[in-house]
């Protein structure tokens, strides 16, 4: 294992990660089980698995809102020890306080850490005009859409400047358009950041989506890391990359490890 | 231009067409009355029922209903000083008066049962040993029925105001115990876990999180208790206090007198039926951002 003071300050490194829970019938489950691995800083990391694999469980142990049972979790130099404004989150329910206008939505994060409030107002203003949400800054979040909610959502993130963006199955519930233009805007708030770019762990359960995003897709079952595999192709990725024979090859991989792959064993093994 | 669907400004109908200008004025003036909550129908059943009772007192003899008109007389004659009340020695004879006293004490309950009621549920819902702590006595307080306690509270407290306050107090506290509570646990942990993420300790957890996320419910639960607030503090008035409307009502039952206790009633009655379009007002303006328009629902 790597000495973590070495570190990135944007890198994440899991060293020998577990996370057991006691089931309501007193039976104990463990949901990741020794995890190891390094993600470098900037890189787009996608958690691809069946449900129930333990890649939400992997990825709320980074955000810090669980602990983990054995094993460690440093994000630059730091070891993880619980939630903080280091590692932003956007969740697959909709998280965007309906109290609040859109606008002090964005704003939130900035201001818990005390960013003083016209340069808070500023920077969300900037961050709603690149998600296309400039004219709803004073809207209350019931008058949006899910996924114009989505959108204020990877806006507050990046809003609060945090060095790692973590991303749990975010555009599972919407439809397959919206899903699609929201992939270009994350890919697109993603690159354009000036500063050094933030890395990303996106989990989701759909190959294609995991294929269009991801630099490196890992693979988990049953709690275990089973592939770890880098996608080698350009961006910005369309229809047609997804159907080049490398990426084919790595479409029938990643449905064999999800056991949607009739005769598999060839070509995972290949 | 009000033709287009727009989610942003906060119509959520859809208008076919735009209303030609005739239309416009009936249009606008029905917007009105809904936008001050004045229901119609409401207002057509009200006439109904006084024409109804109007109509029954040529039927049922006088001593036992008195005709609306004089009931509104009534009003009118003891609104400020009533002279038949002034022999049994109260320092306020006045329908205006008594109703003030008595709303007086129904609004220190309610803000008063109604804070510490949110906070002890809120906490509850919060702090697994407050609970196993709080949950057993308020759920005992609160099935006991509330007026059985009237009697000890005019002997520890007696007739003054404050055993009728404590009364009402207590009823308040225990429905918005529960309402807090449940409001506490209904709310989406998600919103906790992403004010985390983002820094926040317990006291941003309260202010940002909590508070403003168990507001509908809460507010909700307050209409409820106001509602009921009302016939209590005139039930325990009756019971025994000084003054106050429930006390004009027992005097006055006591000389028979129905069309005083009409007057008195309808005072009350239409004072808790403005307190109650107040407090919907206010609720709605604070929980605007809310998804449900109506609160108060569970």
């Amino acid at each position: 294992m790597t000495d973590s003071s070495q570190g990135k300050p944007n890198d994440i490194t899991f060293t020998d990660v577990t996370r057991t829970f006691v089931r309501g019938d007193g039976q104990e489950v463990t949901a990741v089980d020794g995890v190891s691995a390094h993600i470098r800083e900037g890189e787009f990391v996608c958690l691809v698995g069946p449900s129930g694999c333990g890649k939400t469980t992997l990825l709320q142990m980074v955000s810090g809102l669980l602990p983990t049972s054995g094993g460690a979790i440093t994000v630059g130099a730091k070891q993880v020890t619980g939630p903080g404004p280091d590692r932003g989150v956007v969740f697959q329910k909709d998280s965007v306080f309906p109290w609040f206008r859109v606008i002090d939505n964005v704003e939130y994060g900035m201001k818990r850490r005390g960013v003083p409030a016209a340069e808070r107002r500023d920077i969300a203003n900037r961050y709603l005009e690149l998600v296309s949400l400039s004219h709803v800054a004073r809207a209350w979040p019931k008058e949006l859409s899910g996924g114009m909610l989505k959108r204020v959502a990877i806006a507050t993130v990046f809003a609060n400047g945090s060095d790692v963006l973590l991303l749990d199955e975010p555009f599972a519930a919407l439809d397959y358009v919206t899903k699609h233009q929201l992939h270009d805007v994350l890919l697109d708030l993603w690159r354009s950041t000036d500063a050094p770019r933030r890395t990303i762990l996106f989990v989701t359960h759909d190959v294609d989506e995991s294929l269009l995003l991801a630099d490196r897709i890992i693979v988990i079952r049953d709690g275990r890391l089973v592939d770890d595999i880098a996608i080698d192709a350009t961006r910005p990725r369309d229809v047609d990359t997804l159907t080049r024979p490398d990426m084919m090859t790595v479409k029938h991989k990643l449905l064999a490890h999800l056991g949607l792959e009739h005769g598999s064993r060839r070509s995972a093994a290949s | 231009m009000a033709s287009d669907t727009s989610m942003i400004d906060g119509t959520t109908a859809v208008l076919p067409s735009r209303p030609r200008a005739a239309d416009q004025r009936g249009v606008t003036v029905w917007a009105t009355l809904r936008s001050f909550r004045i229901d119609i129908f409401g207002a057509i059943g009200l006439v109904l029922l006084v024409v109804f009772w109007w109509g029954l007192t040529f039927v049922v003899p006088r001593s036992s209903l008195p005709s609306p008109l004089n009931v509104f007389r009534r009003i009118a004659d003891d609104f400020v000083v009533a002279d038949m009340l002034s022999y049994y020695g109260l320092p306020e004879t006045g329908l205006m008066g008594s109703m003030a006293y008595t709303a007086a004490n129904v609004l220190i309950a309610v803000v008063v049962g109604g804070l510490i009621g949110t906070v002890l549920g809120l906490f509850a819902a919060r702090v697994p040993v407050a609970r196993a702590i709080s949950d057993p006595i308020l759920n005992t307080v609160g099935t006991i029925p509330i007026l059985v306690m009237a009697p000890f509270f005019l002997i520890w407290f007696g007739t003054g105001r404050w055993s009728a306050v404590l009364l009402v107090t207590v009823y308040v506290l225990v429905i918005l115990y529960l309402f807090a509570q449940r409001a506490a646990e209904n709310l989406d942990p998600v919103y906790e876990s992403s004010a985390r993420t983002f820094g926040a300790g317990t006291g941003d957890i309260l202010r940002d999180i909590l508070i403003p996320g168990t507001l509908p419910q809460v507010l909700g639960g307050i209409r409820i208790a106001l509602a009921g607030a009302w016939g209590l503090e005139a039930i325990a008035e009756l019971l025994g206090a000084q003054q106050g409307i429930g006390k004009i009502i027992e005097v006055l039952a006591g000389s028979l007198d129905i069309e005083g206790i009409f007057a008195a009633l309808l005072v009350l009655g239409i004072v808790a039926v403005i307190a109650d379009w107040i407090a919907g007002a206010l609720v709605r303006y604070v929980t605007r951002w809310s998804v449900s328009a109506r609160v108060g629902t569970t």
